[in-house]
């Protein structure tokens, strides 16, 4: 990721819940709760991620019981660096964004961002 | 309703290119987690909409609904060529002929690009597929403007002239001869010299051109549309966008200057060499901007060498398509202009790519909005 880019808010939000445990695998649903965002939003931008390498997916290995596997996601090496980037300048990011959508970005950004 | 859903959700995942149809499957293995009712509703129907995006519902939809209406606009000119001739008209053959050319033309360059090769399959943006689109129905618009001409049931004071099969026979030959040359060429001599080759084919071409005009530059246009607009397409999209642009407004130009002029020959050739000029220069601005376009590579040569080859694409197509639009409203000038335009077009790309070859590049943003992840680079 070239230095100086910028996510919108949305993107923001799914970086920041996937830096709260850099090595954790997350799966859909949760990084939904955590940012509030419908799945028609969270997936598309899971998608773009991985396509610029900046997040891992991969299917659960087992099969549990009562359910199907999962999906899974977590930061690659240059997507945590990218995210702990992003999230750094989260204030001076956002300049060019809508009110709304700044409003968007969760208040825990900055905490958890690093 | 929940149920229901998922089924869908699950069978369009399979519309879906491989690497994208884990997502839409992720959606539907989590869709047991989220609470029942109104929320597992709404996160199936974020699946379905995933689904619709990254399947490319609506621009497939359209590009299709564009290639139904070349398919009809070629039919109606063939059906035109039998219905506005008399059937005891000894010249209707050659307008049958000339058109159904085209016409073919329309349906196997398709038909052999729809795998891998250098006509198709179309690019993947808008703009590929606008000029793909737009381009075809010219083809037939040319076609039409044929028929115009010569029908006796217009105004057509030009006739067709009788048909010539030892003309059309002529050319096949030369057209077969080249081919067979080439691939020998090719299996025998694998180092033999590119330039040489192209040299053979432009010979073979420019014959072929004067044994039968129409249907040679019917047969290559059409395949210049494909070939530009493929995936495999050397000229870039902003080399397309920019060129397609210049040869419009050259093109609009041109038909409302010969129009103005209301067919009086004694300007003509004055008002072809202007509309030339025009071509140049707005093709050099054409080149200019395709080639700007491109960013650093690294290597100062290798951008160089890329801005001036994308200078000289935008310049060619601003040629081809300004010939191509004039020639649908004005079509003896138009068709001179279908041979000249692209030359002078590819002169003027030329001059356009090699005054900003040179120009550094500067730091510009390079923005993209996918699916909410906006990414900002300067």
């Amino acid at each position: 990721v070239e230095e100086g880019s910028r996510f919108s808010a949305q993107t923001l939000s799914v970086l920041a819940a996937l830096c709260a445990e850099p090595r954790a695998w997350r799966h859909g649903y949760g990084i939904a709760k955590d940012t509030g965002l419908k799945s028609g939003s969270l997936y598309p931008i899971l998608i773009r991620l991985a396509d610029r390498g900046l997040v891992e997916a991969r299917w659960e290995e087992e099969q549990p019981a009562g359910r199907p596997r999962r999906h899974l996601y977590r930061l690659t090496s240059d997507g945590l660096a990218a995210a702990t980037a992003a999230l750094t300048a989260v204030p001076a990011a956002p300049a060019g964004m809508a009110r709304s959508r700044r409003a968007a970005v969760p208040r825990r950004l900055a905490g958890e961002g690093s | 309703v929940t149920k229901r859903l998922a089924w869908i959700l699950g069978a369009g995942a399979r519309l879906l290119p491989p690497g994208r149809r884990q997502w839409a499957e992720a959606v539907g293995a989590e869709a047991g987690e989220v609470a029942a009712g109104w929320p597992r509703l709404c996160w199936l129907a974020g699946g379905l909409w995933l689904v619709f995006r990254e399947a490319n519902v609506v621009r497939k939809f359209v590009y299709w609904l564009g290639v139904g209406a070349v398919a009809a606009a070629a039919a109606w000119v063939v059906w035109l060529t039998w219905r506005t001739y008399p059937a005891a008209d000894p010249l209707a053959v050659t307008d049958r002929v000339r058109v159904g050319v085209g016409a073919a033309a329309l349906v196997v360059l398709p038909w052999v690009g729809r795998r891998r090769g250098w006509f198709g399959p179309v690019g993947r943006s808008i703009t590929a597929r606008l000029v793909r689109v737009a381009g075809c129905v010219a083809v037939c618009g040319t076609g039409l403007a044929v028929v115009r001409m010569d029908s006796p049931l217009f105004s057509g004071p030009h006739g067709p002239g009788p048909f010539s099969l030892s003309r059309e026979i002529a050319a096949l030959v030369v057209l077969g001869v080249t081919l067979a040359a080439l691939a020998v060429a090719r299996a025998r001599w694998a180092d033999a010299d590119p330039s040489l080759l192209w040299a053979v084919v432009g010979l073979a071409g420019a014959v072929i051109l004067v044994v039968v005009p129409v249907q040679a530059l019917a047969v290559v246009y059409v395949a210049g549309i494909l070939a530009a607009t493929s995936r495999r397409s050397p000229v870039a999209n902003a080399s397309l966008a920019a060129g397609a642009i210049a040869g419009l407004a050259a093109g609009l130009a041109a038909t409302l200057a010969f129009d103005a002029a209301g067919g009086d020959d004694s300007y003509a050739i004055l008002l072809l060499f202007g509309m030339i000029t025009m071509l140049f220069l707005l093709a050099a601005v054409a080149g200019a901007a395709a080639a700007w376009r491109l960013s650093g590579t690294g290597d100062p040569e290798e951008l160089r060498a890329a801005r001036a080859l994308q200078g000289l694409l935008a310049g060619a197509v601003a040629g081809a398509v300004c010939g191509l639009l004039v020639t649908n409203f004005v079509i003896l000038a138009g068709m001179v202009l279908m041979v000249i335009g692209p030359l002078a077009g590819l002169g003027g790309g030329v001059v356009g790519g090699a005054i900003v070859a040179d120009h550094p590049p500067e730091a510009r943003p390079d923005r993209s909005w996918a699916a909410g992840l906006f990414v900002l680079r300067s």
